[in-house]
């Protein structure tokens, strides 16, 4: 690398800094009482680390977000209803220095994915870099050093396009763009736009984020890739084996002992292959070493992983792993929250969404843009149950929301997830859909119109546009959601909501996967606007959303599935797939365990449920 | 072939090409890790995809950073590795052997014969070895008190494949020092009390053995001591932060005033505990100008860090699992996990505690310990690469020494092993074997040979040069090995060159079977992929 990088980096970080100060300002404003060394405490207190391992992108898309807002609040010129002092970044990001003393600002994750996954990203990141490296230095070994290299993975536009920013800011260090950089940039910027639409490899090819050497962990060794890590047998040694399940503890350490008072842990998976065993192997860990950390479980998984399957040796090959899979991740969180349709692209939670399901990179940004939603009330500033801020309302910590759909009365901790995106205005005339009606289910297997009266929901609604097409004001939009409700056929029980003025940002590396019905500001509009398809980030700027986590018997198939397949092809007598079962090293004792975790979990949701008994 | 009416689209190798793919993806394996053997051998960089750059010297880490594509290569590589977890060393000499074994009998089978044949001569030549390695091994004894001399030797002679020979020999007293730390007779050895802990800072010469522990953070509150003297260690596993998730009602209270309460009442049983620490502290501390140090492996959160710095009590939280028991070992005292009971004789001591800060990474030091049975050792060096080198050098020497002291033997090293085994093999073994299988015995032999030759062609000395003179003494009766400076015979005793006896074990039993396995496949079936493009 060239030596004026870390100047480059050094005005971002400064810039990202001075965001950041400028949030904690505004809560010693508001709050008067607290002293300096108190703000620290506040700065971290709503720590949530986000434990990332999948070998789908979703989990990446997220991280983009939040560095778009804080790109979007520091910039003077952008809209000031990005600018909410409310919500609060350092819960999952984390500053800290280089030992030149550059400032960083990284979010707290640790991921662990294949080797070679990171495509152009070097795993240790390029913050924390000691510059460039000749085969001269070699100071260990005084005789002959030989070289192999693999081929080098090219830099996209647009993460060349990052690279020169960073540049240009650190000859510059100014942060406005005078008009004629806007126009040569926004040249540049179709171009960025289609060159990730059609080449995306990698999940770092559209990530602008700095991460820490301490969070990017690359199984090493496994010598195996995707289509052969596809099962819970091929991937149970793979945390254990040689030092990889010490090493990827003791990064998780490294970021839970910065935190003052951790929240939670925020855990994406694709469960759809070995990940999900060595994500079952890394919970127990977790389980056992944080035992009072509340553990939020995505499990997610892409589209392409349900459409390959063909034989129906494949078949059950396929079913035995779902099953094995959430009954072995299920013990160690505490809710569990499934995501990812089979034909995403199709379903009606993309009504006024274009793309294709062959691309991992539009299905995860829809997933990734609703999982950004539901947290978005672990990150507001707590300021008392009656007490409202004009720009949110509803704070919730990671703890309280898993009290709330997990812990009540039925303790099921199986939620749904449903989003809108773009959520509707609020009333309603727009595209003929209510806010409510909108909502639709990432999670399969779903049960529809299922009333049930001890349903629990949290809802978070985020930008959503009022009347007049500005942004609504909270209460307008808690008086809207209670009216839909009283006016809706069924109702849950409790739903609890957060509301946020500020919508989803659009950053540039985001898909081109709006429909033609969709505005600059996420609106939907009457009629489609010619050209093209597809809009994406040059088109869209920002979007409404809404999002709601739901404890309902909706469920119920999503479980009753897998305790099925499990007993037909794993534990009845002659089960075509005990053998396999047998193979993944699974005893009778563990499928029978296995089986009474899933059928407790039906029983939770349906007392009555006929394959909740045993019937032997 | 019937498989094609099943399935068109899978791939068929027959017997002689499935032989060949399997041989010549174990020479290739073996080609890449060649270089890599021996103190002349060469040091591999290998840069990724991303232009990021990995040094390393080590099979084992090689082969981990290797995208081996080869289904035959990684088989090899999986027992390589495994290898190295069993042993910690001899990856690069298990692959080279194996290689060397497909090699050696390609020739037979070019020549017509069947690979059966071959396999049994491998199974009566390693029998034999093994039988001779336990004629061969030299004996040490350990009793109470290890012989240090031959554990230096043995160390040394692993880390000088690793390191240059000035930081090897500087190493060498590290490694065995660190390892007599924590041995007790009559207990297994547990390598990881000694913990390996790096700063980037300084350089390589200043990497050095801690008696003691050094942690990898530090206190976080601004008013706690960074250095004190005289310490009590508290090494405890209580979890000193509120937490909220013990208790089940968030919801249920209607004012700001009442949830507060409630929040004070769930936050008095933490000052609870922290109350007790600090009334111990007095115990201890009161009259004298001793210190305090907490070490804890649950969290602490902020107000119970501020308590605990007004008592003047040093607080670290979320230790890591390992050094609990590390610091007891260190330290004395014990490990509480409730503070109930605390009395002064849980306590442990050092003498000096102080932090240590390069940029945004804390370290404390727990040092000057009475009679530490775990300690740490502290590498340094400018850059990451030169700490990994080291990591991975101070590993292997490690389980050397632990080797030896387990083993109660060693074995000549420098390539005499080797020779001396193929001696006994042709000279006296091959005659009592019936018919053809003579040859496999022979096949071994030859292939026992591809250590000293690896050896000799790294030093750039002529292999065929070498291997006569060294099969000349031995035939003398003169057991020696390669001397790699000049490419004579020399006796490995008198270098101090030794390797151990349950690495060159675990070779001799490994690689046959693999070789054997590869040999005898016949047919190799694979639907979907082509197994025939270059990896």
């Amino acid at each position: 690398m060239a030596s004026p990088l870390p100047l480059g980096q050094l005005h971002n970080n400064f810039r990202r800094t001075i965001a950041m100060i400028q949030e904690t300002l505004h809560v010693l404003q508001t709050k008067r009482t607290v002293s300096a060394l108190k703000l620290l405490h506040i700065a971290v207190a709503g720590a949530i680390l986000r434990t990332v391992n999948s070998d789908g992108p979703t989990s990446k898309h997220t991280t983009s977000f939040l560095d778009e807002l804080l790109g979007l609040a520091s910039d003077p010129e952008s809209d000031p209803v990005f600018k909410n002092p409310y919500l609060n970044m350092d819960g999952l990001y984390r500053s800290g220095e280089t030992q030149q003393g550059i400032l960083t600002y990284s979010p707290r994750l640790v991921s662990v994915d294949f080797q070679g996954s990171l495509g152009s990203m070097s795993s240790r990141g390029t913050l924390y870099s000691d510059g460039s490296f000749a085969p001269s230095d070699v100071v260990t070994w005084t005789g002959g050093v030989s070289t192999q290299a693999f081929e080098p993975h090219k830099k996209n536009l647009f993460l060349q396009s990052l690279y020169e920013e960073e540049q240009e800011n650190c000859t510059t260090m100014s942060g406005t763009n005078s008009g004629k950089n806007d126009s040569r940039r926004e040249i540049q910027d179709k171009d960025i736009v289609e060159c990730l639409d059609n080449n995306v490899q990698f999940w770092t090819d559209y990530s602008k984020v700095h991460y820490h050497p301490q969070s990017l962990y690359e199984l090493s060794g496994l010598w195996m890739d995707a289509q052969e890590f596809n099962n819970y047998g091929i991937g149970k040694d793979a945390f254990a084996e040689g030092f990889r399940g010490e090493e990827i503890r003791e990064r998780l350490r490294f970021f839970v002992e910065e935190c003052d008072h951790i929240q939670g842990f925020q855990f994406v998976v694709d469960d759809s292959g070995g990940f999900s065993a060595v994500a079952a192997e890394f919970l127990e860990n977790i389980a056992d070493e944080y035992t009072n950390t509340p553990v939020l479980l995505y499990a997610a998984r892409g589209p392409g992983s349900h459409m390959s399957v063909r034989s129906r040796k494949q078949t059950i090959f396929k079913e035995l792993h779902d099953a094995v899979s959430f009954s072995r991740l299920a013990p160690f969180s505490k809710l569990i929250v499934p995501i990812g349709l089979p034909f995403l692209s199709t379903s009606k939670a993309s009504t006024f969404l274009h793309f294709k399901d062959e691309k991992p990179y539009h299905c995860s940004a829809v997933y990734a843009a609703a999982l950004h939603s539901a947290c978005i009330p672990f990150q507001m500033e707590p300021v008392g149950p009656s007490a409202d801020s004009g720009d949110v309302s509803g704070a919730m910590d990671v703890n309280g929301l898993i009290q709330m759909l997990a812990g009540q009365a039925r303790q099921n901790m199986v939620s749904i997830l449903d989003v809108s995106m773009p959520a509707p205005a609020l009333n309603g005339k727009q595209g003929g859909q209510s806010l409510l009606g909108s909502l639709q289910p990432l999670t399969p297997d779903v049960a529809k119109d299922v009333e049930d009266l001890q349903a629990v929901e949290s809802m978070t609604v985020h930008g959503a546009l009022g009347s007049g097409g500005h942004y609504a004001l909270i209460p307008e939009v808690k008086d809207t959601v209670r009216a839909m409700y009283e006016q809706a056929r069924t109702r849950p029980m409790f739903c609890h909501l957060s509301v946020a003025r500020s919508p989803l940002p659009i950053p540039l590396p985001f898909p081109s996967i709006f429909g033609n019905h969709v505005g600059q500001r996420g609106e939907l509009l009457g009629s489609p606007v010619s050209g093209s398809s597809s809009r994406g980030s040059l088109d869209v700027h920002s979007v409404p959303m809404a999002v709601r986590l739901r404890s309902s018997s909706a469920a119920l198939p999503y479980i009753e599935n897998r305790l099925g397949n499990l007993r037909r092809f794993g534990i009845e007598r002659g089960a075509p797939g005990a053998e396999l079962l047998r193979n993944w090293g699974f005893g009778k004792d563990e499928l029978d365990d296995m089986g009474e975790t899933l059928s407790k979990m039906v029983m939770t949701l349906d007392p009555h449920s006929q394959m909740s008994s045993d019937s032997d | 072939m019937s498989l094609r009416v099943l399935n068109p689209n899978a791939e068929v190798l027959n017997k002689s090409a499935a032989l060949h793919m399997n041989i010549n993806a174990a020479k290739g394996l073996q080609d890449v890790l060649k270089s890599n053997l021996g103190p002349k051998g060469t040091i591999k960089m290998l840069v990724g995809g991303a232009g990021d750059i990995k040094l390393t010297k080590d099979g084992n880490t090689l082969l981990k950073e290797m995208q081996i594509q080869n289904p035959t290569a990684i088989m090899i590589a999986r027992t390589a590795v495994a290898q190295d977890d069993i042993s910690g060393d001899g990856t690069t000499s298990t692959v080279i052997f194996i290689g060397e074994l497909m090699k050696q009998s390609e020739r037979y089978i070019d020549e017509g014969m069947h690979p059966r044949v071959l396999v049994d001569g491998f199974e009566i030549a390693k029998r034999a070895t093994l039988q001779f390695l336990e004629k061969f091994k030299t004996p040490v004894v350990m009793g109470n008190e290890p012989d240090k001399e031959i554990l230096k030797m043995v160390a040394r002679t692993t880390l000088r494949t690793k390191l240059y020979e000035a930081l090897a020999d500087q190493l060498t007293d590290i490694v065995v020092n660190g390892v007599l730390c924590i041995w007790k007779p009559e207990e297994a050895l547990d390598l990881f009390m000694v913990e390996i802990m790096h700063m980037r800072q300084k350089f390589d010469v200043d990497t050095r053995l801690v008696e003691g522990l050094v942690l990898d953070h530090g206190s976080r509150h601004p008013d706690m001591k960074r250095r004190a003297e005289n310490c009590h260690i508290l090494t405890c596993n209580v979890s000193l932060e509120y937490d909220k998730s013990e208790i089940n009602a968030g919801f249920f209270y209607s004012n700001a005033e009442q949830r507060e309460a409630m929040v004070a009442a769930e936050r008095q049983q933490v000052d609870e505990r922290v109350r007790k620490i600090i009334e111990l502290k007095n115990k201890v501390c009161s009259g004298n100008d001793n210190n305090f140090v907490v070490i804890n492996q649950k969290g602490i959160d902020p107000p119970s860090l501020d308590l605990l710095a007004r008592a003047g009590i040093i607080a670290l939280r979320r230790a890591k699992r390992r050094n609990m028991e590390r610091l007891v070992l260190a330290c004395g005292g014990e490990a509480v996990n409730s503070v109930d009971d605390l009395t002064p004789d849980s306590l442990g001591w050092a003498g000096l505690v102080y932090e240590h800060i390069i940029g945004e990474e804390k370290y404390t030091f727990v040092e000057n310990v009475k009679n530490p049975h775990s300690c740490t050792i502290l590498i340094k060096g400018p850059n990451d690469h030169t700490i990994a080198q080291i990591k991975d050098a101070v590993r292997d020497g490690l389980r050397a020494v632990k080797n030896t002291i387990e083993d109660e033997a060693v074995v000549l090293g420098a390539g005499a092993f080797e020779v001396a085994a193929r001696q006994y093999l042709v000279n006296e073994v091959k005659k009592t074997v019936q018919g053809r299988a003579q040859l496999g015995v022979e096949a071994f032999a030859d292939s026992l040979l591809v250590v000293p030759k690896t050896l000799a062609e790294n030093s750039g000395l002529d292999t065929q040069d070498v291997i006569i003179a060294l099969k000349g003494e031995h035939d003398r009766g003169n057991v020696v090995g390669l001397n790699q400076h000049s490419g004579d015979p020399i006796d490995p005793q008198m270098e101090g060159i030794f390797d151990n006896y349950s690495v060159k074990r675990q070779i001799i039993n490994s690689g046959p079977v693999i070789a054997s396995q590869l040999l005898l496949v016949d047919e190799v079936i694979r639907a979907g992929r082509n197994m025939r493009k270059p990896n």
